[in-house]
């Protein structure tokens, strides 16, 4: 559109065609390798994932919607997996959000050199991996010889196992989520906080509106694009939790915290389970991954349009 | 109302404190472990530092024998070429695609557009077992291009470079263009030079992924312990060193070195890129 003149549009409809599409090889060429790429590595595999899903793991024949119903009659575990996934997500989120947003009200409110460093501190647990944060946190949970048993032992109580116990194993998985997620989520709200005009807030004030008023009808409100971002992100991430359980608990105990994706790679060459219906569990988790976040986008259409 | 500020000023900082005490506490924690020898390790009760500072750990993750045919060494090698490799060609290709995405018009632009943005939604764990079926067809299994290039093309990223090129002005292209300038070389003469903040926000997270990533690296390379990736190693460790697990600390310290060096070195740019990123 920026290219258009309105005297080549009037005169030569063809000309301007060939004015507005210019150089139109070179853009085909330059997006080459990564339709390529997107297209091999991307959109194949899942067309072969669609495709595999309504077929019989042996005989390659169409079976229709069998593997799916299959994953709830017979395949309890992995059906069992996604709801612990969901359950772990709903947990980590709704906890990273409320302490991200407070502590980033903090950072907003110390407007100094200390509150620089602090910003990057709470950013280093973001480069670590995983499978790094679990081996750090096995310092702290192991049962022979981690922090937490130490103190118990210091206290004279017995030294806790957080692999026996579903609550506990919870916790150990939990807890270092938390630590890898919380200070990017925490930034990411600081950002929203600080892009809120700071007259809404001057306009409360001539309005005598107290602290909790200007939170709820002003800062949350108007942060609510860095929240759907965040909501997206950790919905789409921590239903993929593999490392952090796989290294902490191993899925147990009894797979009380078995993942999906711990499933899928557990099971991965293994002859006794499947693939097809594991294939099958996988769309389902896109289709409701999808489902969240168009959810969450068109909860702020409607409610962008209302503004307006 | 002066005093009311101090006050109010302390507790912020005492808070502030304490979120960051908690948050570096493991690492601190940490630390001391990988100077600890088989007994002191998983002592009960335990202490914070040693009694005295060993470097056998260090020592043994650098012999040949830690284990049967991995090296940690060799592995730290195959992941940095990895990762500096797939730096380079991410960025390359993820920001020509961006480029032609904000600056040109073609047939078929909507649907490419399209196309691309719905890579975004496809989790990883649906196309698993199919890329993996994909890349052993491709004969590409246990080579260091299973480990590159599946990876490189991220619909994200190529959204962040799209939202950077719309600010730059239109001017600037159309004054190259009329001196003749081909708009291939517009793109090295005029926007690559404009866009080194962007390219380290996005080079960072993408060496991260790559220095990081465990899962596609477990699955795809079998049989080539050359190219094992440090991830891999460490968690074999873990299970190897269960007992001698100031081995296993020593390896993490060091997989952690270089991510943390890159953050020191650009940590101004990526904080600043977070702020960039939440905007939609």
């Amino acid at each position: 559109m920026i290219y258009t003149e309105d005297k080549f549009q009037l005169v030569d409809k063809k000309r301007h065609n060939r004015y507005k599409y210019r150089g139109q090889t070179t853009a085909y060429l330059m997006l080459l390798p990564a339709f390529v790429l997107l297209s091999i590595f991307v959109i194949l595999p899942l067309i072969l994932a669609i495709i595999r899903s309504f077929q019989d793991y042996n005989t390659k024949a169409f079976v229709g919607f069998s593997n799916y119903v299959y994953l709830f009659e017979m395949d309890t575990l992995f059906y069992k997996s996604f709801l612990t996934a969901l359950l772990m997500t709903t947990i980590i989120s709704v906890i990273l959000l409320v302490i991200s947003f407070g502590f980033a009200l903090v950072l907003k409110a110390m407007d100094n050199k200390f509150g620089k460093l602090v910003k990057v501190l709470i950013y280093v647990p973001f480069f670590i991996s995983g499978i790094i944060a679990s081996v750090i946190f096995n310092l702290i949970f192991n049962y022979g010889g981690g922090l937490i048993s130490s103190i118990c032992v210091l206290l004279d109580k017995d030294p806790i196992s957080f692999t026996n116990d579903t609550t506990l194993a919870y916790i150990s998985i939990i807890v270092p989520t938390i630590w890898l997620g919380f200070g990017y989520n925490t930034l990411v709200m600081y950002a929203g906080l600080i892009n809120i005009p700071e007259d809404y807030y001057q306009a409360a004030n001539v309005d005598g509106a107290n602290w909790f008023q200007k939170l709820w009808f002003i800062t949350i409100p108007n942060m609510r694009n860095y929240i759907v971002l965040l909501v997206i992100n950790m919905v789409t991430g921590y239903m993929q939790m593999m490392e952090i359980p796989m290294m902490m608990t191993g899925g147990g105990p009894l797979n009380t915290t078995l993942t999906p994706v711990l499933y899928l790679f557990n099971s991965f060459r293994d002859p006794s389970r499947p693939d097809n219906v594991t294939i099958a569990g996988a769309i389902l988790i896109m289709i409701f991954i999808m489902a969240v976040n168009i959810f969450v986008f068109k909860t702020i259409k409607t409610r962008r349009s209302e503004d307006v | 109302m002066n005093k009311r500020k101090v006050i109010k000023t302390l507790i912020l900082s005492l808070i502030c404190l304490i979120v960051v005490a908690i948050i570096l506490f493991p690492i601190i924690w940490m630390l001391p472990a990988a100077f600890k020898g088989k007994v002191e390790i998983w002592a009960l009760p335990n202490t914070w530092l040693p009694k005295v500072f060993k470097f056998d750990n260090f020592e043994k993750i650098f012999s040949d024998n830690l284990m049967n045919d991995i090296s940690f060494v060799s592995s730290l090698g195959a992941t940095s070429l990895v990762s500096v490799i797939a730096v380079v060609c991410s960025l390359i290709v993820n920001m020509f695609a961006a480029y032609v995405f904000a600056n040109f018009e073609f047939r078929g632009k909507n649907f490419l557009w399209y196309y691309f943005l719905i890579t975004m939604f496809i989790p990883g764990i649906t196309i698993l077992l199919t890329s993996i079926r994909v890349v052993s067809v491709l004969k590409m299994t246990d080579t260091i291009a299973v480990l590159i290039i599946p990876g490189l093309v991220s619909a994200y990223n190529i959204f962040f470079f799209r939202q950077f090129y719309f600010g730059i002005p239109r001017s600037l292209e159309e004054a190259a263009i009329i001196d003749g300038c081909s708009r291939f070389r517009i793109f090295f003469k005029v926007f690559l030079p404009m866009s080194v903040t962007p390219m380290v926000i996005i080079g960072v997270s993408v060496f991260m992924g790559y220095w990081n990533s465990f899962m596609w690296p477990t699955l795809t390379i079998v049989n080539n312990s050359a190219i094992a990736q440090v991830m891999q190693v460490i968690r074999q460790l873990n299970s190897t060193y269960s007992g001698e697990y100031g081995v296993v600390i020593a390896a993490t310290l060091i997989s952690i070195l270089i991510p943390l060096t890159l953050f020191t070195i650009f940590q101004k740019k990526i904080i600043a890129g977070i702020a960039i990123s939440g905007l939609k």
